[in-house]
């Protein structure tokens, strides 16, 4: 926590302002492995409440080669720190969203869908999101990210933590092999009449897949 | 030791005041992987495949090291230089103070974020928006009401304005500023254009 961060969070806290605090870990970084680094997760997400006036956390564990917060590693230290944190603490917990893929394209749906259902099923409060293509190209962001996660979320929520894990086991490894070569996808503009903001039916045909691929290795989705 | 209190904001600048003097460097490559694979050791971490744990065990064991490596190591101020240290039992205190409840946004548009506890049938507040990612400053306010049109949206996460008059909000300078109320603004009218004046951002 350095002096800028620290200023920042003095003047909220005397404002009365809600606080969300963003922490971000790397997997392969500078903690290690998957274990420490969720050990440093949970760490610095006690310390986001315990001693910087926190009122909620938003985390983010990042794949070091990949840039993402899809990928098995990450979503794997992410749901273990949620888990562990939902069951012995109170506090309120939320996650954001990195896939690698760009919008328009079925892996990035499926990369949020992932994440929607890890988070979800391991009891976080609130989830934030999607910044697509890593949330590094300009205008690589679209609704139809956010509206698979929301959708996503809605059929997970009350699941069977076991059924939510073999879903997943089969959902992220049907695109993980790709993380080489993601589809770049399209801009916002490209996605998006942008008198009426709707999304193009090109889009609308992309998700339908995607809805049609989570159903069948079984999400309970209704949309 | 009984806390005698929680620690604030304020506290913890004192305290990295009177902390104890470290590298950057040391800390980065020394003391955090160390202290973590210590830790690891001596919970026995082992994840296995499972993505997300259905032993609560293993959530017991993680959320203890995780109190540990947090009270072992203490948090890092990289401007001064300085470690600062808290004991379990603030750790706690902080806990039980903690908030368990947001109202997030008002009137007709407000959200409750409360606890959820394991995966119950209420699913998580959804926050949509580009998440900090770059957005052209010509098509910011139609993204951003595009998302608030969307029926499962519950709050809004900004992106970052890529220009503002043109000219690239650089870190620390009075471009930054100026972008980042602008990003506020079109946030704002983005909300009122979907007709979600009320909505969290």
């Amino acid at each position: 926590m350095d002096m800028t961060g620290l200023n920042m969070l003095a003047g909220w806290a005397v404002n009365g302002d809600t606080i969300m605090t963003e922490q971000m870990p790397i997997f392969g970084g500078y903690c290690g492995g998957v274990e420490e680094t969720a050990i440093c997760d949970v760490a610095t997400t006690l310390a986001s409440f315990v001693m910087f006036n926190s009122h909620i956390h938003l985390d983010g564990p990042i794949h070091i080669r990949w840039g993402i917060t899809t990928a098995r590693e990450t979503l794997q230290i992410s749901s273990h720190v949620g888990a562990a944190l939902d069951l012995n603490t109170d506090l309120l917990l939320s996650n954001q969203y990195y896939p690698t893929a760009g919008p328009c394209t079925e892996m990035c749906l499926l990369e949020t869908a992932a994440q929607a259902i890890a988070d979800t099923a391991s009891g976080r409060e609130l989830i934030s999101g999607s910044a697509a293509s890593k949330g590094v190209a300009r205008d690589k962001s679209t609704p139809m990210e956010a509206r698979i996660m929301g959708e996503a979320a809605i059929a997970t929520a009350g699941m069977n933590v076991a059924d939510v894990n073999e879903i997943l086991d089969l959902l992220i490894g049907s695109y993980e092999a790709e993380f080489h070569h993601p589809p770049k996808g399209k801009r916002f503009q490209e996605c998006y009449d942008l008198k009426t903001l709707t999304p193009s039916a090109e889009y609308i045909g992309v998700y339908e897949n995607s809805i049609q691929i989570l159903k069948e290795i079984g999400l309970k989705m209704k949309y | 030791m009984v806390a005698s209190k929680p620690v604030s904001v304020f506290e913890a600048y004192d305290r990295f005041l009177n902390g104890k003097k470290a590298r950057e460097d040391t800390w980065d490559y020394v003391t955090v992987p160390n202290n973590a694979a210590l830790i690891k050791n001596r919970y026995y971490l082992e994840f296995g495949k499972k993505i997300i744990p259905e032993d609560k065990d293993i959530m017991n064991r993680l959320f203890q090291a995780g109190v540990d490596m947090l009270v072992e190591t203490g948090f890092f101020n990289p401007d001064l230089g300085k470690v600062m240290y808290v004991t379990e039992d603030e750790i706690f205190e902080g806990i039980k103070k903690a908030t368990k409840k947001l109202r997030l946004g008002h009137g007709k548009d407000e959200v409750v974020c409360e606890r959820r506890h394991g995966n119950p049938s209420p699913k998580p507040i959804i926050q949509g928006g580009p998440t900090g990612a770059p957005v052209s400053e010509d098509i910011f306010v139609a993204m951003m009401q595009s998302y608030a049109q969307e029926s499962t949206v519950d709050t809004l996460v900004s992106g970052v304005m890529s220009t503002v008059d043109g000219h690239a909000p650089t870190a620390n300078t009075p471009w930054e500023i100026k972008a980042t109320l602008a990003e506020i603004r079109a946030v704002r009218e983005g909300m009122i254009r979907a007709e979600r004046p009320g909505m969290a951002i």
